[in-house]
């Protein structure tokens, strides 16, 4: 009996080759979306739980509150955190480990001629591997990480620095400075793991670095922490010792604005949003979005394969009621339809398997992700695959199974049965659904990618174009004014300056006191540590007050610039009044000098709020240069960018010129923005290939079963364009209903995804007409082509057999 | 085997009743050749899609072999059905995706017989048929007459104690008509119960009793 349904099955799709085809290429692609959706929340969802331990594993992470202050939400925490809760609580810790990195970009490497500058090294202290699980193919340990001046390398590192030799004992330089033993190389790497890293280096070889006494401060914070509570402990317990904890360690002053907590390890990948995080993390909303509209194009292609099937139903009444005149039961036909529309589905099953495959690489290019279709290391891979396809089946067989197995006998053989009734309205219905779908996700795309330009093209008060950035080291800060008069030199270099962090993608906090305030407290407020130059490359403006100025040799210790929304936050009535007040530092009697127009010192995510520019004590200059900024002229800016390199490598000889443009690096905040887009983008296009596709074989179903109509009405005198337009009027119909549906639903949306931006483009009606313009377009082009076949077909065959 | 008594069947829309059959009562007995005549409308087919219970009379008794078809459920009708009526059409009504072999198979695979009985079975008709030659091709592939001879053989091979035939040889020329015909007097004579419509007298010739139909009544019954 099974066997006679596969056949039959078989016959049907040989003999409608373009309904088979569509079909099962339709739902392939249907299938392969949702599969590549499928891997890719999947692998999201595993990150950091390769660690045996992940569930006991937490961030120590701290809140510094103010009411006043901006205060922090840090993802790092002081230097004796880690050890301090080992020694409180051991009943409820069972190990600790810090990463930690000075909060520089870059690290220098050299061995031999080999010398790079080296972005993800991290100190590690040698408990890492009692807490995670990050494996290694040479090296123990018990003892990598245990001895000052050690570090380990992932296997891409070993073979950068040296080839196919034996790493293990090679000396590597280590920041010009300090020898550093290679005692382990990493097997490969997770790659879903919040701490990337390409090496790591023995935290004792910090002390050695700096002097026994350095990493005392409990104010400073930039050690990621991470605990490993006892089995059984529940995390609220350790959680409810902190405030003793932070009452115990942390100077008075901090006090009373200090919080800490922990994170789940695996939370923090797709829920962690603090700062200092050691990368970018993802966000939770990006999976939602991404499940539902692989959902979404799992439905337009189960619509198809239903409506195609109802649609031929009118073929199959006959073999339904020939076979219940030969003793077919209804049971039995629902069997046969339900197989048959399971065979189907598996076999685009099967398809789809192929074009995920093929599809795998551009992929993985686009969600920088590295997955494949490996059944055996992925199993559930399999098990969805085989869900999929009897969901999918079963959906797209139910309403032919129950609608063609209801069909009497006898009134197929009179030609009873009507189609075009409730079939055609449920049919209708599902194109318009299609359509709906298909439309919400191009005017979706369409939003995205307009706040995508908006957010590069909205002026942030400051220049971000045509400026270099040159990540700079603490030994040449005694020679920075050298480097940026070599520089000068150049005509095409138009200002040079100095900063802590990159402007508008990071920054500190740090403790101020303003005037008014009670003495000996402080609060933090965020401010980059720059050099006097710093507004004039920028194209800052000052709007009251004045500048840094070389002429005033102590602004150093005595000055501060703030920005306008500190002016309001402060009450101070105006800019102007704002000058001359008292903004204390621990370090200094400063005092406001000058107010600067607002600019966006963090992503358009956020609004601005208050802000300080201030200049780093003379004596501090290495710490605080981190980055130098030099704007360049747009004319032959590869020249300058040589001339540029070329100064620096007789300046500072022992450190590799390594630069970036700020604009690029700027637009990396919106990275997962942009890949979003460019996800949504695409899944966008093949949405409305299916449901073309959908569309041209129901339109041909449609002209085919109206070739005796349009027979009458050609004899009967209609035009050729006439007839296209009778036939293709319902389904533009159809799609103007859709965008009917689609308009409010995604407007909805996209509203609230963009309230998740403090600077957002409005969303303008043109997206939506152009959206239902596409719309209609492409369903005529499909339509048309039908019917236009349809109405210049002679008249005469189409009637000769009615 | 057969009895009918006061079968009626109209269909009403609105106050309107039209009537298909009216006071249709007769009996058939096993073995009989009868052929169903009349001008087109008259009732004839479905007065044979009543006795073949693919329809339902508005009003009247329906017995077959003793039993109260009137009476009974849906699904003791279709058992019935499969074990003792054969349909063949004007049309054939052949299902195109099968072949003639897997065509003249279905009945029995309804009938839940199993795979290597019904190898015997098919392979047996095919060889009364004559068609053992043409048992993989496809209906589109026949000529009428071949097509409606497979029709015939699907409608035999479950041994069905009477054949009822809806204008078995309205779409054939004559010689492929007579071809038929002679199969059906050879399955009368081995003693299957034929019921056939028609319109032609040479055909209704071939059987036993004529039953004419005018306007839903009997208006004569004669024998051969």
């Amino acid at each position: 009996m099974f066997e006679n349904y596969i056949k039959v099955a078989l016959r049907n799709l040989i003999r409608g080759k373009l309904y088979s085809f569509i079909n099962i290429t339709g739902l392939a692609i249907g299938i392969s979306c949702f599969m590549l959706i499928f891997l890719f929340i999947q692998d999201e969802l595993r990150f950091d739980r390769f660690h045996s331990k992940a569930d006991r594993i937490y961030r120590v992470v701290q809140k510094l509150d103010h009411t006043e202050g901006q205060g922090e939400n840090s993802s790092s925490n002081p230097f004796p955190v880690a050890q301090a809760l080992k020694t409180d609580y051991p009943h409820l810790i069972e190990e600790t480990v810090r990463f930690f990195n000075f909060q520089v970009p870059s690290f220098s490497l050299q061995y031999g001629d080999a010398r790079f500058n080296e972005k993800r090294l991290f100190y590690a202290d040698s408990s890492l591997w009692k807490v995670f699980d990050f494996p290694l193919s040479v090296g123990d340990p018990a003892t990598a990480l245990a001895q000052p001046n050690s570090i380990v390398l992932t296997q891409e590192m070993a073979k950068k620095y040296f080839g196919d030799d034996n790493p293990i004992g090679k000396v590597v330089r280590f920041e010009g400075a300090v020898d550093l033993k290679v005692t382990g190389v990493f097997a490969a790497l997770p790659t879903q793991s919040h701490i990337v890293f390409d090496g790591l280096i023995s935290f004792a070889t910090v002390y050695g670095q700096t002097g026994p006494n350095f990493g005392k401060s409990w104010i400073w914070n930039p050690c990621w922490t991470y605990a490993l509570l006892k089995e059984g402990v529940d995390p609220s317990e350790l959680e409810s010792q902190f405030p003793a904890f932070v009452n115990k360690h942390y100077p008075d002053f901090i006090k009373p604005q200090m919080t800490h907590y922990l994170q789940p390890l695996i939370d923090i990948h797709l829920k962690s949003k603090l700062d200092y995080e050691i990368q970018p993390n993802n966000n939770e909303s990006d999976i939602y979005i991404f499940a539902a509209i692989g959902i979404f194009i799992l439905i337009i292609a189960c619509i198809n394969f239903m409506n195609l099937a109802t649609a031929r139903s009118a073929g199959r009444a006959r073999e339904v009621g020939m076979r219940k005149v030969l003793g077919a039961e209804r049971n039995q036909l629902i069997r046969q339809f339900f197989g048959e529309s399971l065979f189907m589905s598996f076999i685009a099953v099967l398809v789809s398997m192929i074009l995920v495959a093929l599809a795998l690489p551009v992929f993985n290019n686009l969600s920088q992700k590295q997955l494949s279709l490996d059944f055996l290391a992925n199993p559930l891979i399999f098990a969805v695959l085989i869900l999929v396809g009897i969901i999918v089946g079963f959906l797209a067989g139910v309403y032919p199974a129950l609608y063609l197995s209801s069909f009497e006998a006898i009134s197929v053989m009179k030609g009873r049965i009507k189609f075009s009734g409730r079939s055609g309205t449920l049919r209708k219905g599902l194109v318009t659904l299609q359509f709906a779908i298909s439309l919400a996700l191009i005017i979706g795309t369409m939003i995205i990618y307009n706040q995508l330009s908006y957010l590069r093209n909205v002026d942030l008060g400051f220049t971000k174009e045509q400026v270099v950035i040159v990540p700079a080291k603490p030994p040449i800060a005694g020679r920075y004014e050298t480097l940026r008069n070599e520089w000068m030199q150049n005509n095409s270099v138009i200002n040079v300056a100095t900063m802590n962090e990159i402007v508008g993608a990071h920054h500190n906090t740090h403790e101020y006191n303003y005037e008014g305030m009670e003495a000996g407290k402080w609060i933090y407020f965020p401010s980059l540590i720059v050099s006097e130059t710093f507004v004039e490359t920028f194209n800052m403006q000052i709007i009251a007050g004045r500048n840094f100025s070389k002429d005033f040799p102590r602004d150093d210790s005595l000055a501060v610039i703030i920005n306008e929304t500190m002016v309001s936050h402060l009450g101070w009535e105006s800019p102007e009044k704002a000058i001359g007040k008292r903004m204390y530092t621990p370090t200094g009697d400063e005092r406001v000098i000058g107010v600067v127009k607002n600019f966006n010192f963090v992503s358009l995510h956020d609004p601005i709020g208050p802000f300080l520019l201030d200049m780093p004590l003379s004596n501090q200059r290495p710490f605080w240069i981190k980055y130098i900024a030099v704007r360049i002229a747009p004319k032959d800016f590869r020249e300058t960018i040589a001339h540029i390199e070329n100064k620096w490598n007789t300046v500072v000889p022992e450190y590799p010129f390594e630069f970036f443009f700020l604009d690029e690096d700027l637009n990396k905040l919106y990275k997962s923005q942009d890949n979003l887009g460019k996800l949504v983008g695409y899944f966008a296009a093949l949405a409305v290939i299916v449901a073309c596709l959908g569309l041209f074989a129901l339109a041909s179903f449609t002209a085919e079963q109206r070739t005796k109509e349009i027979g009458i009405r050609k004899v009967l005198g209609a035009s050729v364009g006439g007839i296209v337009g009778l036939l293709s009027k319902e389904f533009l119909k159809l799609v103007l209903l859709s965008n009917a549906i689609a308009w409010p639903v995604i407007y909805y949306v996209m509203d609230s995804w963009l309230n998740g931006f403090a600077y957002r483009t409005s969303i303008s009606l043109m997206s939506f007409v152009l959206a239902a313009l596409m719309g209609l377009a492409i369903a005529f082009l499909t339509v048309s082509f039908q019917a236009i076949r349809a109405a210049v077909a002679n008249p005469a065959k189409s009637l000769k057999y009615e | 085997m057969i009895k009918l008594n006061g079968i009626e069947k109209y269909y009403s829309s609105g106050f309107v009743k039209t009537y298909v059959l009216r006071g249709i009562s007769c009996e058939i007995k096993e073995g009989e050749f009868v052929s169903i005549m009349g001008p087109s409308g008259s009732g004839k087919s479905t007065l044979l899609h009543i006795l073949g219970m693919l329809d339902e009379p508005t009003n009247g008794e329906y017995y077959f072999l003793d039993q109260a078809v009137h009476k009974i459920s849906e699904k003791q009708k279709t058992e019935i059905h499969k074990q003792y009526i054969g349909f063949v059409f004007q049309s054939y009504h052949l299902i195109d995706e099968l072949t003639v072999y897997e065509n003249i198979e279905t009945p029995l695979l309804y009938k839940k017989i199993n795979s290597s009985e019904r190898k015997g079975m098919v392979a047996d008709i095919l060889d009364r048929f004559n068609i053992v030659g043409k048992k993989d091709l496809f209906p589109n592939q026949l000529s009428g007459g071949q097509q409606q001879l497979v029709g015939i053989a699907r409608a035999v091979i479950t041994n069905p104690k009477i054949i009822l035939a809806d204008e078995p040889t309205g779409n054939l020329n004559s010689a492929q008509g007579e071809e038929i015909m002679d199969m059906f007097k050879k399955l009368n004579k081995d003693g299957t119960t034929i019921i056939q419509v028609t319109h032609s007298e040479k055909n209704a010739a071939y059987g036993s009793r004529i039953i004419n139909l005018l306007d839903g009544w009997i208006k004569e019954e004669g024998k051969n």
